[in-house]
C-alpha cells in the first residue's frame, strides 16, 4: 500500500513539475531582417538537444524555440549562439506557451 | 591589343559587383553561386564562412567577349571580412571588405594568350529593412597590364515584407560606373530578386535586363 502511494505521489509530484516547465523560449532579436542571412539562427539553434523547433518573426524580430521536457538553454548560452551568428540579443523570456501556439500567434 | 584584352577582363571582374547580396551569410554556412551575364560571362562561386566575421572561397570565371573569338578563365581565392555591423529594432547596416588573388588565362581566335595575376581589394556597404535595400560597393583591380575601378550601387524595395518561411520579393534597380575608359556612362539594370529559407537549406534567384539589353541571371544557394 505504501509503495503505491509513494508511486502516485512521484507521479503527481513530475506531472506538477512538468506542468509548470517552459515550453518554449522567446527572444527579440535586433538586425533580423532577412530569411536568407537569419536562416543561420535556426541552424544553431537546432544544435542544442533541448530544441524541439524554431521560429523565426522578422516582422516582430522575433526568434522562439520549442524545448523538449526537461531540458532547457541557459540565457548566456542563447545570447552567446545569437551574437556569433550576427544578431543583438534584446530579451529573453520563457513562457509554457507550446511553440506552435507562438506561430499561430505570429501569422496572419 | 591592350584594349582588346582589357574589354574582357574588365567584363570578368565585373561579374563579382553584378552579385551585391552579403558576402558572408551566417557562421559555418557554406555559400554557392552560378551566375550567366548576358553572353560574356559564366561564373561559379563557393564560400564557405567559419564565422559570421569572415568567408573564405573560391571562384571559376569565364568570359566569352567579340562573338567568341576571345575567351578569359580566371580562377581566383578571395576572403571577405565583416568590418562593421549595425543591429537595428526593423533595420541592419553592415560594411565589408574583401580582398583576393587571381589568375587569368586569355585565349584569342584559338591561340593561347599570356597568364595574368589579378589582385582585388573593396569595400561594401548596405542597409536594409523588410521593405527598403542599399548598398554600394567600390573595388579596385590590378593586373600587370590593368587597373581600374569598379563603383556599383543597388537600391530596392519590397513590395511586401517578407517571412521568414515565405517568399521574398525584390525590385533592385543598380547603376555601376567604372574607371579606365572602358565602359563610357552609367550601365544600370533593374532586377527581380526572390528568396526563401528552407530547411535544408536558402535559395536565391535574380534576373532582369541591363540598359543594354542583355539578360543578368543569378541563382545563390546556402546550406
Amino acid at each position: 500500500m505504501l509503495k503505491i502511494l509513494t508511486a502516485a505521489l512521484l507521479t503527481l509530484a513530475t506531472t506538477l513539475a512538468v506542468a509548470g516547465a517552459p515550453q518554449s523560449i522567446t527572444m527579440k532579436v535586433d538586425g533580423l531582417v532577412c530569411a536568407f542571412c537569419a536562416q543561420g539562427i535556426e541552424k544553431k539553434l537546432k544544435e542544442f538537444p533541448a530544441t524541439d523547433g524554431v521560429f523565426v518573426n522578422l516582422e516582430h524580430g522575433l526568434v522562439a524555440m520549442g524545448l523538449k521536457a526537461g531540458l532547457d538553454v541557459p540565457d548566456a548560452t542563447l545570447t552567446s549562439t545569437l551574437t556569433e551568428a550576427g544578431y543583438t540579443v534584446k530579451g529573453i523570456s520563457r513562457s509554457e506557451q507550446l511553440l506552435a501556439d507562438i506561430a499561430k500567434a505570429h501569422s496572419p | 591589343m591592350l584594349k582588346r584584352l582589357t574589354l574582357p577582363c574588365l567584363a570578368v571582374l565585373l561579374a563579382a559587383p553584378a552579385v551585391s547580396a552579403k558576402p558572408i551569410a551566417f557562421a559555418d554556412g557554406t555559400t554557392a553561386m552560378l551566375e550567366y551575364g548576358g553572353d560574356t560571362m559564366q561564373e561559379a562561386q563557393v564560400f564557405y564562412a567559419p564565422s559570421v566575421r569572415y568567408s573564405l572561397g573560391a571562384g571559376q570565371l569565364r568570359l566569352d567577349a567579340e562573338e567568341g573569338a576571345f575567351t578569359r578563365n580566371i580562377s581566383y581565392v578571395r576572403t571577405n571580412v565583416l568590418l562593421k555591423r549595425w543591429n537595428l529594432p526593423r533595420a541592419q547596416g553592415n560594411v565589408f571588405a574583401f580582398s583576393g588573388l587571381g589568375r587569368a588565362q586569355s585565349r584569342q581566335s584559338g591561340s593561347d594568350g599570356g597568364i595574368d595575376t589579378v589582385g582585388q581589394v573593396g569595400v561594401q556597404a548596405d542597409y536594409e529593412t523588410l521593405r527598403i535595400y542599399t548598398s554600394g560597393k567600390v573595388e579596385w583591380h590590378h593586373a600587370e597590364s590593368f587597373t581600374h575601378r569598379i563603383s556599383t550601387v543597388q537600391a530596392g524595395f519590397a513590395p511586401y515584407p517578407h517571412r521568414y518561411d515565405g517568399i521574398a520579393t525584390w525590385l533592385i534597380a543598380q547603376g555601376r560606373q567604372t574607371t579606365g575608359g572602358v565602359y563610357d556612362g552609367i550601365e544600370g539594370a533593374l532586377l527581380l530578386r526572390l528568396f526563401a529559407a528552407r530547411r535544408w537549406g536558402s535559395v536565391w534567384v535574380e534576373a532582369g535586363p541591363t540598359t543594354d539589353g542583355k539578360l543578368q541571371a543569378m541563382t545563390m544557394f546556402n546550406f
